[in-house]
Parts: C-alpha cells; sequence; structure tokens
C-alpha cells in the first residue's frame, strides 16, 4: 500500500505491505534505528513513539494504522539543532548507560511532562513503568525527568 | 546536524556517550541494515538431550528466497567452540545437549523468509534420557552429557583448605548450618545477541557483532571458519547491555558460516527474545551448603561449605565461574580453618555462564545469610558480628592471600553503622503498620578483579595524534553500557590536556584497536586504563619534545594545552595540527601494555583451580543494607529502602560510580525477589518478558550509594573495579531482612510472595490463618 | 502480507466482515499481534476498529446505566470523569492494568474479548453486573458478563457480531469499592488474584448487600456467592471477614501454573477479604 503520515513533522509517503509491523518500517524502511526492538511483544516499552502525542508501542502497530496520523520517534524530538532539554537532562543526570532503554524512557517522559510539569518521584516512576531498563535500577532516570522539569530533590 | 560535545572533564557528567544514545544516533550493531541484506537464522532443538539422527533440509532448500540452508558437516573448521574447553558445536554433529543447540542454519531473502524456511527444516531425533539435576547427575549410572569425558558430568571439581579444615568446627563454641538453594537467573540485556557479516572481495570477513569480546571472538569464529584469524575483522559497536552474557560467542560463528554462503551480501542474524531465552546462557543455579562455627565471643573459627552449580550442557565459562564461587565463598572475613568445596556439574538444562558476579553471588548469598544465623544465634548484632571479623590491611584472606592491597571493608562497616537508614533501622521497624512486617538486612561482600593467576590480565593501548591534530583514543576493550569508554577519553583528555573538541575515540576493531581482554570482571577500566595512561604520557612526552625542538626551546618549557603545544616562557604555541604534519605517524602514536600483577600465593596446588582464576589480589568490598516490608495478607515482600557503602579505591567519576553500584543493586534486587528461570523437564519454564519478570520503576526503592574511598596502588590514578560489587550483596541483604520481619530464614530464593507467605504460615503467624 | 482493514463506521465494517470471513478483529492490538508473533494464529485479513469513533464513547445518557464503548483504551477509561466518579473501583483496577504503554494501547473490547481469568477490567465488571452488547449487521443484544464469558478465553459472541461495549448499572452508591491485584511485580504484571469487591453498608455499619469478584481463581472470575451471603447482615470486622475468607477459599478453583500455585492463590483470595476491615467506630 501507499501510506501517507506525518513523520518527525514531515509529510511522509512511503509504499509498505499495510501488516508490516511499524518497529520495522521505521527501523528497516526508513532508517531510524532510535526506535528499538527488545521483546517484540509489548513488554519492554523500547520500541515507544508516540502516536499524535501518545506513547505507543511500535511493535504492536501494523503500517496501515499510521495512515493520516502523525508520528513522533525520538530522532523527531529535538527538533533542531539543540538536544531537546529531556535528552540534555538524561545525559546530565546520567540516566543512560547501554542506552537501548533510553528512547523509549526519553519519549515516556515527555509525554508524562506534556500532562504533569511538576511530577512526583512516584509519578514519574508510574509513567515509566512499562518501559524496562536493565542498567540504572531507574534512580537516575527519575532523577532525569525532575531535572528537565527543573525540580531539586527538595521539592516535593 | 551536528550538536554541541559535551564537555570532558574527569569526574563531572556527562558521559560523553549520554547524548548520542538519548537523541537515537548512536547506532549498535543491531542499527544496520545494509543494501542486499540477508538474514540468517538456526532451527534449534527444543528437546534436551537427542540423538541427531538426521535432517531434511530439502524443502527449506527449495523455498524461493533462501540462500542456503547449512548443517554442522558445512563448519569448515572445527566444529566447537567454547571459551576455555571447546565442548559447544556450532550446528549440533552428533547430538543434542540442551534444548538451545542449534541444528541448522538458513540464510534467506528477509525475515519472513527466513521463519518459512526454518519452519519446513524436519529434524529426526532420537530422545535420550535428560539429566537435570546436579547431584543426581553425580550419580553412578546417570545420563553423559559428553560420555567422552572421562570425569563424567563433571566439569570442575574444586577444593580448599586451610587451617584444620571442616575438623576444626568440632572445636567451635557455637556452629550453626544452613542450606540454600539459588536459582537461574536470565541476563535480560534489552539488546538480544545480533551482528552483521560480510566477506568482502578481498577474501575478508569482516563482522559487527554485540559483544564483550571482539578478540577473542576473532580467533574462536577463525577456528570454526577455518580461517586465519587475520582474515576477520571483529567490530564491536557499543553493547545494549551484556553483563557476561556477550563474554564468548552468541551469534558470530553461525553468522561467520552464513556469511561464506552469501555471495558476498551482508548478512545479519538478530536473535528475538525467545530465541535468546532459550539458547544464551544464565547465571548458574546453585545449591549450598554452610556450617560455620566461632568462639563463644563471635570470632569466627572454621567454615565448611558444599557448592553445587549446575553448568548446563556446555563449559562456556562454568569452570571460572565455580573458581571464583569458591574463592569467595567465606567471605570478607578473617576465618583461619575452611574447607570449601565446589563442583560444577554438566546437565541437560540451559547453559550456565558468565553474568555479573560470576559465581559470587551464590556465595555470598549464602555466606552473608549464614552470618546471620549466627548474630541471631549468639545474640549478637549483625554489624557488630562483621565488624570484628572484617578482614583488614595485612590480614590472610580464607583463602590463605594475604591482602597487601587497599582493604576498606571496615570503612564500609563504619559508613553503614553511621548511616540513618542503619541508626534509624529500629524505629522504623517498629513502626510497620498494622498487617506489615518490617526488617532490616545487612551484607557484607568483597569481590575480585580480573583474570587470576594464569591468564594473562592484559590491555594494550593506543593513543594517537591524527594528521589533524586531534587525539584518538583506540579502545580495546568493549563498553557494554558501563562507560568505559567514556572514562577512557576523559582520562586521555586529563593527561594530554585536551578538551572534547580534541579527541576523538575509536572503539574496539580488531583492524584498529588493540586486544585487550575481554569486558568483564571489574577488570575492564583497572586494566585498560592502566596502560592507556603511560601511553598517553609516553605520547605526551614525545610531543612535547618534538615540539620543543621545533621551537629551539626546552621540554620543560613546553605544555600541552586544548588543541596546541604552548612554549610557556614565551606563549608561543604549536598548534597539534600542525605538530602532526611534522611528524610521521609512528612518531604520532604511542601504545602501551599493562599486565595485571599476580599474587604469589597458591591457595590450591590443583592446575585447574589456576587456570580458572584462583587466587586473585586485588578487591572491591561493599556493605549493603536492605529495608523490606512483608504484607502478612499476600507475602508480598517490597524493598523501600537501600544502602550500599562500597570500598572501590578512588572514585574517578561519580556519577558512573553510582550507576554502576545502582545497576548492580537493581540486577541483585531482582534476583532476590523475582527473578528465576527454572527449567522443568530442560525447558526454559519462562519464554519471554512477559514471564521472565525483571524489576519496573515502581519495583525499586532509591538506592542510596556511599563512596569509602580507599587507595589502591596498583590501581589506575588508585581505582579498584566497580561492576560486580553492587550485584553480590542484594539477595543475602534481602534474605536477613526478611528473616528478621519473619523471624526464619527462607530457604530458597527468590523470595516470592508465595514463598514468604508459606513461611508466615508455617509459623503460624499469618494474618490470614 | 495480509490486509488490514480500517473501517470508519460500523456501517462500512458490516459488509467488510461479509466480503473477509475469518477475519481477525484488533481493537489495541496488544493481544492479536502477540499470537501473531506466536504464530498461534494466522488469520486471513485483520479488521482494525480503532477508526469507529462510537466505539470510543464513554457515556450516561441512559439513566442508571454507564455505558463504557469496547473501543475505548484503558487509559481513555482511567482518565474519563465519568468513569473516575461512577466507577472508582473500575478505575482503581485500571490503574494498575499493564503499564501506560499497555493502557494506551489495549481496549475494553480487547479485555472482554480475550477473556482471560486475569483480565485486569473483569473482576470489577463482574462485581459492579455489567452487561455486555455486541452487535451485529442485523441487530444488537446486550448479555450479563457472566453469560458473555464462558471460559479462558471462550466467548458468546457469534460470528458477524462484535463487542460493542459494556453497559454498567448506577444502581447505588457503595459504601466500599475495593480493588487489589496481587501480581509478581508492581507493573507489567499478570495477575495471580485479583478482589474486586463492593460493599454497602447500613447507618451501623452492618453489610447491607457485598458483591466479590475474583480473578485469576478460576476459569472465569469468580463471584463467591456464600461469602457474599455471609457477609449480609454483619459487621465488617475481622470476625466476619475471617468467616467469609474460609467460604471463598471453598468456592475457588484455582490451578497451579508458573506464576503461582493453587494453594497460594486459594490461600491468598481469603486473605484479600480481610484488608476490607473497617475500624469500629
Amino acid at each position: 500500500m501507499i501510506l501517507h503520515f506525518t513523520l518527525n513533522g514531515q509529510a511522509t509517503r512511503v509504499e509498505c505491505d499495510p501488516d508490516r509491523r511499524v518497529v520495522d518500517l521505521l527501523r528497516q524502511d526508513l532508517g531510524l534505528t532510535g526506535v528499538k526492538e527488545a521483546c517484540g511483544a509489548g513488554e519492554c516499552g523500547a520500541c515507544a513513539i508516540l502516536l499524535d502525542g501518545v506513547p505507543r508501542l511500535s511493535c504492536l502497530l501494523l503500517a496501515a494504522q499510521l495512515a493520516g496520523h502523525e508520528v513522533l520517534t525520538i530522532e523527531g524530538l529535538a527538533g533542531g539543532e539543540a538536544p531537546h532539554p529531556l535528552q540534555e537532562a538524561f545525559a546530565r543526570a546520567g540516566a543512560v548507560q547501554c542506552g537501548f532503554c533510553t528512547p523509549g524512557m526519553v519519549l515516556a517522559s515527555h509525554a508524562l511532562l506534556a500532562r504533569q510539569p511538576r511530577p512526583s518521584r512516584q509519578e514519574i516512576a508510574q509513567a515509566i513503568a512499562g518501559n524496562l531498563c536493565r542498567c540504572t535500577g531507574y534512580h537516575k532516570i527519575i532523577d532525569a525527568v525532575r531535572l528537565a522539569a527543573g525540580l531539586s530533590e527538595d521539592d516535593s | 546536524m551536528t550538536w554541541p560535545r559535551p564537555h570532558l572533564q574527569l569526574g563531572l557528567p556527562p558521559r560523553p556517550d549520554a547524548l548520542d544514545k538519548a537523541s537515537g544516533r548512536e547506532k549498535y550493531a543491531c542499527d544496520f541494515y545494509p543494501p542486499g541484506l540477508l538474514w540468517a537464522g538456526v532451527k534449534r532443538a527444543g528437546v534436551p538431550h537427542a540423538r541427531l539422527r538426521g535432517l531434511n533440509l530439502a524443502a527449506a532448500r527449495a523455498l524461493p528466497g533462501v540462500t542456503a540452508v547449512l548443517a554442522a558437516a558445512d563448519v569448515p573448521g572445527v566444529n566447537r567452540q567454547g571459551v576455555v574447553q571447546k565442548d559447544q558445536p556450532v550446528l549440533v554433529d552428533d547430538k543434542v545437549r540442551y534444548s538451545g543447540d542449534a541444528l541448522a542454519l538458513v540464510v534467506a531473502s528477509d525475515q519472513a523468509t527466513l521463519a518459512r524456511a526454518l519452519a519446513l527444516i524436519e529434524t529426526d531425533l532420537e530422545p535420550l534420557a535428560p539429566v537435570l539435576d546436579p547431584e543426581e547427575a553425580l550419580l553412578p549410572g546417570a545420563p553423559l552429557v559428553h560420555p567422552e569425558r572421562p570425569q563424567g558430568n563433571l566439569l570442575l571439581e574444586g577444593r580448599v583448605t586451610t587451617g584444620q579444615g571442616a575438623a576444626a568446627l568440632e572445636g567451635c563454641a557455637v556452629v550453626v548450618e544452613a542450606s540454600f538453594d539459588l536459582p537461574r537467573q536470565e541476563h535480560a540485556y534489552l539488546e538480544t545477541e545480533n551482528g552483521w557479516a560480510q566477506m568482502g572481495q578481498d577474501g575478508r570477513l569482516t563482522m559487527v557483532a554485540s559483544t564483550q569480546t571482539p578478540f577473542r571472538d576473532r580467533l574462536e569464529v577463525a577456528e570454526v571458519l577455518g580461517l586465519e584469524p587475520g582474515r576477520l575483522r571483529m567490530v564491536a559497536p557499543y553493547c545494549g547491555g551484556a553483563f557476561g552474557g556477550k563474554d564468548g560467542v552468541t551469534v558470530q560463528s553461525l553468522l561467520g558460516l552464513a556469511a561464506l554462503h552469501a555471495g558476498g551480501r551482508p548478512v545479519k542474524m538478530w536473535l528475538s527474545r525467545e530465541e535468546s531465552i532459550l539458547a544464551s546462557s544464565k547465571r548458574h543455579p546453585a545449591r549450598l551448603r554452610y556450617r560455620l562455627g566461632s568462639d563463644d565471643q563471635g570470632r569466627l573459627q572454621a567454615l565448611e561449605a558444599r557448592i553445587i552449580y549446575d553448568t548446563g550442557p556446555y563449559d562456556h565459562l562454568g569452570g571460572a565461574v565455580l573458581t571464583l564461587g569458591l574463592e569467595h565463598a567465606a567471605g570478607p572475613y578473617r576465618i583461619p580453618h575452611v574447607d570449601l568445596h565446589g563442583q560444577a556439574v554438566y546437565t541437560n538444562n540451559p547453559i550456565g555462564g558468565a553474568f555479573r558476579g560470576f559465581g559470587v553471588p551464590q556465595v555470598a548469598a549464602a555466606m552473608e545469610q549464614t552470618m546471620d544465623l549466627l548474630a541471631t544465634r549468639l545474640g549478637l548484632d549483625p554489624l557488630e558480628l562483621r565488624r570484628q571479623n572484617a578482614l583488614k590491611r595485612g590480614d590472610v584472606n580464607p583463602v590463605g592471600v594475604t591482602l597487601a592491597g587497599s582493604t576498606g571493608l571496615a570503612q564500609c562497616l563504619e559508613a553503614v553503622a553511621g548511616h540513618r537508614q542503619w541508626k534509624e533501622a529500629p524505629a522504623w521497624r517498629a513502626a510497620a503498620p498494622a498487617g506489615q512486617r518490617r526488617g532490616v538486612g545487612l551484607a557484607a561482600v568483597l569481590h575480585g578483579m580480573g583474570y587470576g593467576p594464569v591468564i594473562p590480565d592484559v590491555a594494550n593501548a593506543k593513543v594517537e595524534l591524527t594528521g589533524e591534530g586531534v587525539f584518538r583514543v583506540y579502545c580495546g576493550v568493549v563498553d557494554m553500557g558501563q562507560g568505559n569508554a567514556g572514562t577512557f577519553l576523559q582520562l586521555a583528555g586529563l593527561v594530554l590536556g585536551q578538551e572534547a573538541e580534541g579527541l576523538e575515540l575509536v572503539l574496539p576493531d580488531t583492524d584498529r584497536t588493540l586486544p585487550s581482554g575481554s569486558s568483564s570482571a571489574s577488570r575492564t577500566t583497572y586494566t585498560f586504563a592502566n596502560a592507556l595512561l603511560p601511553a598517553a604520557q609516553a605520547l605526551k612526552e614525545r610531543l612535547l619534545a618534538r615540539a620543543a625542538d621545533a621551537l629551539f626551546a626546552t621540554p620543560a618549557e613546553m605544555a600541552l594545552v586544548p588543541g596546541a603545544v604552548r612554549h610557556r616562557p614565551s606563549g608561543r604555541t604549536l598548534p597539534l595540527a600542525q605538530l602532526a604534519k611534522m611528524l610521521s605517524p609512528e612518531e604520532r602514536t604511542a601504545t602501551h601494555r599493562y599486565r595485571a600483577p599476580v599474587v604469589p600465593e597458591r591457595p590450591s596446588a590443583d592446575p585447574a583451580l589456576q587456570l580458572h582464576g584462583l587466587p586473585h589480589g586485588v578487591f572491591s568490598y561493599a556493605v549493603h543494607l536492605a529495608r523490606v516490608e512483608v504484607d502478612e495478607l499476600t507475602g508480598l515482600a517490597r524493598v523501600t529502602g537501600y544502602l550500599v557503602a562500597a570500598d572501590c579505591g578512588q572514585v574517578l567519576n561519580p556519577q558512573v560510580w553510582e550507576q554502576q553500584m545502582q545497576g548492580g543493586v537493581a540486577q541483585g534486587l531482582g534476583y532476590a525477589l523475582m527473578e528465576e528461570l527454572p527449567a522443568p523437564a530442560g525447558q526454559p519454564q519462562h519464554t519471554d518478558l512477559a514471564t521472565y519478570l525483571i524489576p519496573t520503576a515502581l519495583d525499586l526503592p532509591p538506592i542510596e550509594c556511599l563512596a569509602v574511598p580507599s587507595w589502591e596502588e596498583s590501581g589506575p590514578l588508585g581505582l579498584k573495579g566497580c561492576g560486580e560489587i553492587g550485584i553480590d550483596g542484594p539477595l543475602p541483604a534481602v534474605g536477613n531482612a526478611l528473616a528478621q520481619a519473619l523471624g526464619r530464614h527462607l530457604p530458597q530464593a527468590p523470595f516470592t510472595p508465595e514463598r514468604v507467605l508459606m513461611a508466615l504460615q508455617e509459623d503460624g503467624k499469618g494474618a490470614g490463618s | 502480507m495480509r490486509p488490514v482493514l480500517l473501517p470508519a463506521s460500523l456501517e462500512e465494517l458490516w459488509p467488510l466482515m461479509r466480503d473477509h470471513p475469518g477475519a481477525a478483529f484488533m481493537a489495541g492490538g496488544s493481544d492479536l499481534l502477540v499470537r501473531l508473533r506466536q504464530g498461534l494464529v494466522d488469520p486471513p485479513a485483520i479488521i482494525g476498529l480503532e477508526g469507529i469513533a462510537e466505539l470510543g464513547l464513554v457515556h450516561d445518557e441512559a439513566p442508571g446505566w454507564l455505558f463504557l464503548g469496547a473501543g475505548a483504551s484503558h487509559t481513555a477509561l482511567l482518565e474519563h470523569s465519568l468513569v473516575q466518579r461512577r466507577l472508582p473501583l473500575l478505575a482503581q483496577a485500571l490503574a494498575v492494568l499493564g503499564s501506560p504503554l499497555v493502557r494506551n494501547q489495549g481496549t475494553l473490547g480487547g479485555n472482554l474479548g480475550t477473556a482471560s481469568p486475569a483480565g485486569d477490567t473483569l473482576s470489577p465488571l463482574y462485581a459492579l453486573e455489567a452487561q455486555v452488547e455486541l452487535r451485529s449487521a442485523t441487530g444488537s443484544r446486550r448479555l450479563a458478563i457472566a453469560d458473555f464469558i464462558l471460559g479462558p478465553g471462550r466467548t458468546a459472541l457469534q460470528a458477524g457480531e462484535i463487542i460493542y461495549g459494556a453497559w454498567v448499572p448506577l444502581a447505588q452508591d457503595w459504601s466500599l469499592a475495593h480493588f487489589e491485584k496481587v501480581g509478581l511485580r508492581q507493573a507489567l504484571a499478570i495477575a495471580v488474584v485479583s478482589l474486586a469487591a463492593l460493599i454497602s453498608l447500613d447507618d451501623g455499619g452492618v453489610v447491607r448487600e457485598a458483591r466479590l469478584a475474583l480473578g485469576s481463581v478460576g476459569p472465569t472470575v469468580v463471584r463467591p456467592r456464600q461469602a457474599e451471603q455471609a457477609l449480609l447482615g454483619r459487621p465488617l470486622d475481622a470476625a466476619s471477614l475471617k468467616a467469609a475468607a474460609r467460604l471463598v477459599r471453598q468456592e475457588v478453583s484455582p490451578i497451579d501454573d508458573p506464576r503461582a500455585s493453587a494453594h497460594y492463590r486459594r490461600q491468598v483470595a481469603g486473605n484479600l477479604l480481610l484488608r476490607l476491615a473497617r475500624p469500629a467506630d
């Protein structure tokens, strides 16, 4: 099928099978390898993208479902010359180790901050609970989201 | 798009790799899809023990889009691989020894065709009785995993005795005894095993793989393929996690074989999560029996430990894992009489291999819970008991090695003793709400560094001033996520006086970087930085001298500054780019080889134990504290607070150090609370991340880390390794906290709600009874 | 390659269903696409329901009823003010279902259609005595949820029908609405046992009505009627709850699986009742 959708702000036209997994479409066909795959079954969150602003699992989406919609991947988050503040905060707070969960974590955090600009540690943990990380113990990921939100350790 | 490069100051964030990873730009091995890509995959046995009578590959070969279907006879070199003993077939030729064994390899034009072709392969397997219990495997008449081995199913047996050994227990005022059963743990790195490879027109095979060991892989794959190692180039990008699971060949031999049959096209192989769980190595399940004796004051006198590790069908690194366990079995204490006995046993279960901790978490679980049993028996405070027996510098450790280097356990104990989480523990416990029990548990642990006395623990560093005047650091050892590559860049910058703009990094590549061993064994930064610092220093001295010559000055008058060499008295500068043009490529490059020191003691005369790493001389130390809350209605145990105080020598970068502590603790808490991969009938019971559970963000407490720095003379800038000490303590700390809450230790981990609730009910204390 | 059909309305849906017999329905895909990956299903076509706006509706236009569209995602339900205000029991369950990513993906209709005894929305819907509306090209029918779900993975859905939504009666204000899920971790967990409880107390603190629904302790969600009965007319104290818990343990029929033993499930199914104890005034 010919698929039309908006990808990282750009009108995109691509020919693909309608039942192609979106993670494969993005990684293999469109080269957006910041979208990771680690389980293929919706259990880890590494493949998260924003679909119309909502974090979704690209391993559980089919290409046809994108028609007419807006997709944001980690590559499109900064949208310019400088890193997005969340990316900067993840780097600064030490939230990145192997980094394989990081794109999904950043996007899940981005969606959280869009609806809750001053999240507590518990709210952050809840928001990223579907994104598995095997390296960090999550502590510094939560720190990073707080840092991006302009919150210090002492703010509740 | 160019983004500003982060500044690079040793000790300060951010890690230089962090922003590329957070932006999705970093290319892991799995992120390459070169044009013309073929896909490779294998048919796995699915049964734990069987004779391979035949394979029918005709239908798979006939499928359009299939490039090649290969079996054992197609392996051109030696069809056996392994780090220590080559006992694992690349493709099964005689019999299946575990359900993840590979039978046939398919190369196809796309993933869908690959899947169809694999499904078309018919296997003719004659089932054999499997051996699944390591103790039964040692009984006469047990089915043999490798019938040709004279030692039967015993991979390695080791014994270390000191003083009067176990006989000294007779004279102890108090003896406690306990048994422990520890689970198989899955690494669950997020990036599953993968790579891509291509045979070039020049007859050289290039392979990019997610691996901890590119140089060793090259030798192994070359042997399998019957190629000279020089015809292979292995490239190792940043790993999406590894934790020991990529120490040794995973897909590499298969991928190399596929590339030989791909007509020069690139071939990719990437295990699904399900296949990764089925086929990959795991932390060894263990059974341990401990008897620990002390005098009536709590001075440890004697320990007897009996240790059995289920190593699965292949050696992998099982012998080395057992040996490190044996060496650490008595914990960080002075014990004059020990009898430590361990066996690693072949079974038809999943492969036991390297996993962060490398045999130590199991023995630490046993020793530290036994210590609490002893403290309870003696009526002593558990921290006091540990304080009293803690190894200090100059002591002889339980396996007979003099601790000549930094030994900071006592300081770690003091740090915990003075910390709020310990001091407030009694009040916190007493404040447990109705229906909840609370406990606070400790564990003291140590972790040796490096390969031991026989296998050279060597790194070769290389630093180059490029023709453009930038310093290039050739990182010979993989960064699997722990940040060592960035640390190397920062160290080079420190010596060479450069900022980020003046430095670049080459990740491990057998054509470009120099062999520096594995990213493992808490040795990565210790060993490589010990090579890197002198290499950078040598280059610096050469550049200062050559610049001085050019400016008619003396080297002492010169300084390396960002981008230039400056003549300090006059302020004249010679840009590095200009200096580089005055030098030959050889002159612009410095290398240094470092081999870690070995200790002279030999706790065992057994050459096999020495080969497998006994003993070590440099250890990191830590004390772990866990606060645990137990729900009486469900048995759910939650860790609500955690503290680790660790002596890892000097801390070069506090944030990276904390990352290692928190990450190790997180995996250790998974091991304590929820992670286990049983294999009834030799089949992993959990097949994916929906059923094999690792902690989510809601399962882990804040993890407080206290650096208790010492100065390790042998370490680069005084540091010791910090990659594993974090995972050794959580299980016993949680176990001891639970024991305090429940009034008894649980013999079997992980401490699932069911096991906890049953313990509550057996005591007749459960709220629901 | 298989076609993926995304009708924008029910009117578009019916002919597609007729023309593609054997097609699989997909709401969020969190179940279907996993089973597809596992090779458990191989449908000739997939009909996605996400484009049908009316399936995503939540409203209280019918007096005494709250309608929850089958296509509403768990997140949409959780964040909906009507659900939060009128169905706190369901909201509690939705809050611990899967993870935010799973909740963004999965739908109520998917949970109903999958008919797993561990489905997190199901025990609340049993306690609420919800009805499931099925639609076809020719009509509509409503079944009590207990009549809709027949067993693990089995429902009364007929060929040609889709799950349209759930109707939840808003009969009364409950004194206590309590949901608890016991899983092996705090997110992305499949229930080992879940309890949905609705209790109505009179002014004296005596139980007037009790509805209990337990997940993961039988082939479908279990309503332990004897335990419910036993609570009637008694205060919600430890003694009455312990008595009811004993009955619960008799009324459930759990099995062993890799997550937990039948023994544990039975024990905890009863234990969870004790969480309902209210301190005496």
